[in-house]
């Protein structure tokens, strides 16, 4: 019989002793409070994602001349790209969501960087951009929704990086 | 009122996105935290928990600096971590399962992908505090034993709307 090569802990849960059960938190009302609580952000929603959209176009306005021989000026694209995939939801923007998760696709797959092709790229940033200004924000909507599936199909033809 | 349960935690929240900092902390006083900071990577962070004593911590994957893998690494093992065994729930747009799989291997409790609800980031919470997993010490490994659960499918838990 071999050692055991580990060792089993059982922290004391100082959390569970100041609080009690946690579990009384899971009732509507709380999640309701919470929700209510991001609703009532919801006015800055909209000067929030320009703001992000503006970062995007930021560090596309560096990348887009030089990331085929400089691959390191996408992550900051990137970078941009997936908060606006993370938030724009929660932005009341689930197509942002959409077209930003397409574009973080586009860079970067289980970690694996690509060099797109910069047409793509850049259509992408204009697709987000222009939803952001026209406030089209239900991928639901026919135009958006034609449009993310456009780009989805085109992404999903690039060869693996 | 079930909100006075958490009067008395405190939490650190690590992202480089400051609305989303917002957000968190919106949620998290909500739910009844009072005492609530905020880094923006995972350096600054450090910084934060060394001199502050916080019952919970939520960082972002993909930061600056020191980015969340090499923070949840640096609480589970450094020698002069202030808690070791602080619970640290990942709140990322990363959500692959290498991503989740490689949080896991770095220390986490728990994973809430962006876009987030309320209700997934209270269940969370409240399954690091009420059902905590064991830690493991190994060679190769410090932090919550990965073992009990698999890992979970998670694009059903997203916001959608």
């Amino acid at each position: 019989m071999s050692a055991t090569k580990y060792q089993v802990i059982t922290p004391p849960n100082t959390l569970k002793a100041k609080i009690g059960d946690p579990r009384k938190l899971m009732d509507a009302s709380t999640v309701a409070n919470a929700e209510k609580a991001l609703a009532a952000m919801a006015n800055d929603f909209q000067s929030w994602i320009e703001d992000d959209v503006t970062r995007l176009d930021a560090a596309w306005s560096v990348a887009a001349d030089v990331f085929v021989a400089q691959p390191e000026t996408l992550d900051a694209v990137f970078g941009a790209a997936h908060d606006l995939k993370g938030l724009g939801t929660t932005y009341s923007y689930p197509l942002v969501t959409r077209l930003a998760g397409s574009l973080c696709k586009l860079i970067e797959s289980e970690g694996v960087r690509a060099v797109p092709p910069k047409s793509l790229l850049a259509a992408h940033i204009d697709a987000i951009k222009a939803v952001v200004r026209g406030h089209i924000k239900q991928d639901t909507h026919p135009g958006g929704k034609a449009l993310a599936e456009e780009l989805e199909a085109q992404v999903a033809a690039q060869p693996q990086p | 009122m079930h909100e006075q349960i958490f009067s008395k935690v405190s939490a650190l929240v690590v992202d480089d996105h400051v609305h989303t900092r917002k957000l968190l902390r919106a949620v998290l006083r909500a739910i009844g935290l009072r005492k609530i900071e905020e880094a923006g990577d995972g350096a600054e962070a450090l910084i934060s928990l060394r001199a502050g004593n916080f019952d919970l911590v939520f960082t972002d994957v993909r930061m600056p600096m020191v980015d969340g893998l090499e923070f949840i690494r640096a609480i589970r093992n450094d020698p002069g971590s202030p808690n070791p065994f602080v619970p640290i729930i990942v709140v990322s747009g990363l959500s692959s399962r290498t991503v989740i799989a490689e949080c896991r291997n770095a220390g986490a409790n728990e994973f809430v992908a962006k876009p987030f609800t309320s209700d997934v980031l209270i269940k969370r919470i409240v399954a690091a505090i009420d059902n905590p997993r064991p830690f493991i010490r190994s060679k190769q490994f410090f932090g919550p034993d990965r073992r009990r659960r698999k890992v979970e499918g998670i694009s059903d838990e997203r916001r959608t709307s």
